[in-house]
């Protein structure tokens, strides 16, 4: 088990190319601690996972983030600069698990909406609807969407934002394993692109297919930052498998 | 410093935000029951109005002094326009509501909120869509003045465009108030209830505290309802319509405070105090104007010509001590016939009740008790009576003026009218709902897509 030394010198090691860094922060729901003192970094063009079992705080962290929940105590640095709450919808777009926004609209006005609104280009948008998957149910209702269509939809929202950091909740929630490989091999072509990936999964297999390095979370505290081999390493776990590094760590 | 990988979309476009306020408010059903609620609320007061005008009118065909009375105003639109206001004060606050209660039920304000917009302009684009169901909610009021001039009707456009703006300010008012209930709710159920409470409350307001003296007076005065009246009696009070407007305002910006949830609840509640701090200046500012303009055909909030410009000349302060409980009819009639006449006409009236704090049950005994006390340039005056007739000459007796001789032809003539609106209730109770129903299943029809979009596949 890493002791609380490691994980404090892992999470001050703060690299020359972090996009975000997040120092410090804190969430409490009244007496209920939902974040303490949570350190890590965001480093550019990367899939960062937020990995934890339910409660362990990763949509409060989401959330806080995007600035969508005041946080209680903390920073969060862009480039070594702090970033304004105004600023925070510049760097980073978060898409919450499980919404059906706009429901009683169709699925395609939701679509040129957020088109748009970011002023995205129609070879653009022909190329997200195309490579989500969505272009069978633009007729439809949002609220007739099944859960996998509903998370295709989400998706291509996400995809039409233009900020440079995408932070989304449980992104794999819904599809089965052949639609969550594609849409890993999307979000790769994404980070490819120059964006950069959090997501928070708690699908420990799927998480060690698509990031490249780690946040693991549990009640509220970060237990270990870094890359797969750097937390087998830090855990002594011969069987590099990131299940049990997290059981090791939490 | 700003750094240069931070998305610049800072100039967003307004357009895709106001079209999607649109079709949000036309999707939901608030809107359409609202306006189906509506056309037979409307149609049976104007049925109603309009029969009881031609019965009066039948009654003064042979006598000009019975025909002055009849005015299309009192007659037929403030009691067609009241289904309006018992629609918006009941059922409006709903379809605003909807405007922001909807996304957050869905969760879609997380969303909301990261677009490239301002908070203001996010609010301010919700309160354009509610000003434009006010606008789709009034057909049936168009067309009730439609039918009207088809029967024959008179309308005289500045009462009739007056009494239209009190309607847009109060739906206005009652729309910010239920954005403003929607930002602070977790749900449109809880949303719905506060909003209520203010426009219910504002009848137990007009009910239980109307002709109560003091702190209860100036209470029943908030009541949302008096934004009505003044216009109903054909008046533009520039300090009344400051007054909405700052309603209106301040409630909008409340909104926008309340919007964001990623503010601490400590920044909400302290740029709260500020909003209502504005607020309140402005509504100071409001009550010291009194300036107003009386837009009704008959002049009926003021005196005859004559009489406005010979009054107009006296430049003194004019002190009324009136001995009557507030309460009391007679003082009611004496505000309307005298007082807020004379208020509007001289620069410097002040108007005291001699009676306050006591009832009309324990001053009746006083023999003082009725008497109206003028008094102008160091000498005094007293009536009994409440009628501009009387006042006026002892006042030109005060002020040392001749009584002006009243001008020719400035007569309100009336507009007597017997007209049948039996076949306008079929317009009202079947036509216009078939229409409405209609355009409601035309709104909802699936959108066109783009061939370049469409690709096969299947539901997952």
């Amino acid at each position: 088990m890493a002791t609380s030394s490691d994980i404090a010198t892992l999470q001050n090691a703060q690299p020359a190319d972090a996009l975000m860094q997040i120092s410090g922060l804190s969430k409490r729901y009244g007496e209920q601690r939902a974040l303490a003192e949570v350190s890590f970094d965001v480093r550019s063009r990367e899939v960062l996972g937020l990995i934890g079992p339910n409660g362990a705080g990763k949509t409060t962290l989401l959330e806080t983030l995007a600035g969508i929940l005041p946080a209680d105590g903390g920073e969060i640095l862009w480039r070594g600069a702090p970033l304004s709450l105004a600023d925070r919808r510049d760097a980073v777009f978060y898409l919450p698990d499980g919404l059906r926004p706009w429901d009683d609209q169709f699925v395609i006005r939701s679509v040129e909406f957020f088109a748009a609104v970011y002023g995205c280009a129609e070879t653009r948008v022909v190329e997200t609807v195309h490579a989500v998957g969505l272009s069978p149910v633009l007729s439809k209702r949002i609220s007739t969407l099944s859960k996998g269509y509903g998370h295709r939809l989400m998706l291509a929202l996400a995809l039409l934002t233009p900020q440079p950091v995408l932070l989304m909740d449980e992104p794999f929630d819904g599809f089965d394993l052949r639609q969550t490989r594609e849409m890993m091999g999307l979000l790769r072509e994404v980070t490819g692109r120059g964006r950069t990936l959090v997501l928070a999964i708690h699908q420990l297999g799927d998480a060690e297919r698509v990031c490249d390095r780690f946040v693991l979370l549990a009640e509220g505290r970060v237990r270990g930052v870094g890359t797969l081999d750097q937390l087998c390493e830090q855990t002594k776990e011969a069987s590099g498998r990131l299940e049990d590094v997290f059981l090791a760590l939490t | 410093m700003r750094s240069p990988e931070l998305a610049a979309f800072h100039r967003a476009s307004l357009r895709p935000l106001l079209v999607k306020e649109l079709w949000e408010m036309l999707s939901g059903r608030a809107l359409w029951t609202l306006l189906l609620i509506l056309c037979p609320l409307v149609g049976y007061s104007f049925a109603q109005a309009v029969a009881l005008y031609s019965e009066a009118s039948s009654a003064a065909r042979d006598s000009p002094a019975l025909a002055s009375g009849l005015s299309p105003l009192d007659g037929v639109l403030v009691p067609s326009f009241g289904a309006l206001y018992l629609a918006v004060t009941l059922l409006f606050p709903f379809v605003a509501i909807r405007t922001l209660g909807h996304e957050k039920e869905t969760g879609a304000l997380p969303l909301l909120v990261q677009l490239p917009y301002r908070v203001p302009t996010l609010i301010a684009a919700k309160m354009a869509a509610i000003s434009i169901a006010w606008l789709i909610s009034i057909i049936p009021l168009v067309s009730v003045l439609i039918t009207w001039i088809l029967l024959g009707g008179h309308l005289y456009a500045p009462e009739t465009l007056n009494l239209l703006l009190g309607h847009l300010l109060y739906g206005l008012l009652v729309g910010a108030i239920a954005l403003f209930a929607a930002a602070i709710s977790e749900s449109a159920a809880t949303a719905a209830i506060i909003a209520l409470a203010f426009t219910i409350g504002s009848w137990v307001l007009d009910f239980g505290l109307a002709g109560q003296p003091g702190l209860l007076e100036w209470i029943s005065r908030l009541s949302l309802t008096q934004t009505l009246r003044t216009f109903e009696q054909g008046l533009l009070s520039l300090s009344l319509l400051l007054g909405i407007v700052a309603g209106i305002g301040g409630f909008t910006a409340l909104s926008a405070v309340w919007l964001h949830p990623g503010q601490r609840l400590q920044t909400k509640l302290s740029r709260s105090v500020i909003c209502v701090a504005i607020i309140a200046a402005v509504l100071a500012l409001a009550t010291q104007i009194r300036t107003s303009i009386d837009l009704s055909e008959d002049q009926r909030n003021s005196f005859p010509a004559a009489d406005q410009r010979a009054l107009a000349e006296l430049r003194e302060p004019l002190v009324i001590t009136v001995r009557l409980a507030p309460e009391d009819p007679r003082y009611v009639d004496l505000r309307r016939n005298v007082l807020s006449k004379l208020q509007r006409v001289l620069p410097n009236v002040t108007v005291r009740l001699a009676t306050t704090g006591q009832t009309m049950v324990g001053s009746t005994s006083d023999e003082a008790y009725g008497e109206i006390e003028y008094s102008y340039g160091g000498r005094v005056a007293k009536t009994r009576s409440t009628s501009h007739r009387e006042a006026l000459p002892l006042l030109y007796g005060l002020a040392g003026k001749a009584i002006p001789t009243p001008l020719a032809g400035e007569d309100y003539p009336g507009y007597p009218l017997i007209a049948g609106s039996e076949l306008t209730l079929l317009w009202f109770f079947a036509a216009l709902p078939l229409l409405i129903a209609m355009t409601w299943w035309w709104s909802r029809r699936a959108p066109r897509i783009p061939q370049q979009l469409v690709q096969d596949g299947g539901q997952s």
